[in-house]
């Protein structure tokens, strides 16, 4: 049966059952960390932060959030040829991911808008954003920083 | 390190798949051309380097800091 739902015992939130309809494959893991299959896990659908929980790596879990929430002139620009090779061409049917440094201050939270994860069709990949400023590490709660700073 | 010596326009297979070709020298820059199936992404190395230690920090994110406890999203 290929609609079994996966069990995951995740270390950090103990035994989940994921539906087969919300596993979605990575053909080439998160870059350096690696797995093929994760699912994205919040409490609610309107939470700021999900969790991308690997499903063959009980440990490995990656806070991501909407970049649009935080970011409302985030664009994301692919290279003509990281587009043919992920395959992902229409953008209204594609999620977009940005990967999460949380930290226990909230001005310390960072996205990564240089590396964002795209969602289409039950296929996930991080890809290199070509836009022109897009940093790897952008102060989320920028803010606040501000704040902090002054 | 395997270090092979090339003239612009010599390539080198990489397993049966995958291409590397050296474009131009000019100075200190070298252009190189890559050819590899849609499997094999390809990246620059320090940016490789930093997402990755990006990917790593943020896997880091202690479960209970205040981001929520998950149920499964529907897709």
């Amino acid at each position: 049966m290929s609609n079994m739902a996966v069990t995951l015992h995740s270390t950090r939130f103990g035994r989940l059952e994921v539906p087969a309809d919300a596993v979605i494959e990575f053909p080439n893991g998160l870059i350096g960390l690696g797995g093929t299959r994760y699912a994205l896990l919040a409490r609610s659908e309107d939470s700021a932060f999900i969790w991308l929980h690997s499903l063959d790596d009980p440990e490995l879990a990656v806070p991501v959030t909407n970049p649009w929430r935080f970011f409302g002139e985030f664009e994301v620009e692919l290279s003509d040829e990281e587009a043919e090779r992920i395959g992902i061409t229409d953008a209204e049917q594609t999620s977009v991911y940005v990967t999460v440094r949380a930290a226990e201050a909230l001005e310390d939270f960072h996205a990564n808008l240089r590396a964002p994860i795209l969602i289409a069709h039950g296929k996930g990949y991080q890809v290199i954003n070509q836009a022109g400023e897009a940093p790897m590490r952008a102060p989320l709660f920028a803010g606040l920083a501000k704040e902090a700073a002054a | 390190m395997l270090i092979i010596t090339r003239r612009p326009g010599e390539k080198i297979m990489l397993g049966d798949d995958v291409v590397v070709e050296v474009i131009e020298v000019s100075g200190s820059n070298v252009r190189i051309g890559i050819a590899a199936p849609k499997s094999v992404p390809v990246y620059r190395e320090e940016i490789w380097t930093a997402v990755k230690e990006e990917n790593a920090a943020a896997a880091a994110t202690p479960s209970d800091v205040s981001l929520p406890s998950p149920d499964p999203l529907p897709q």
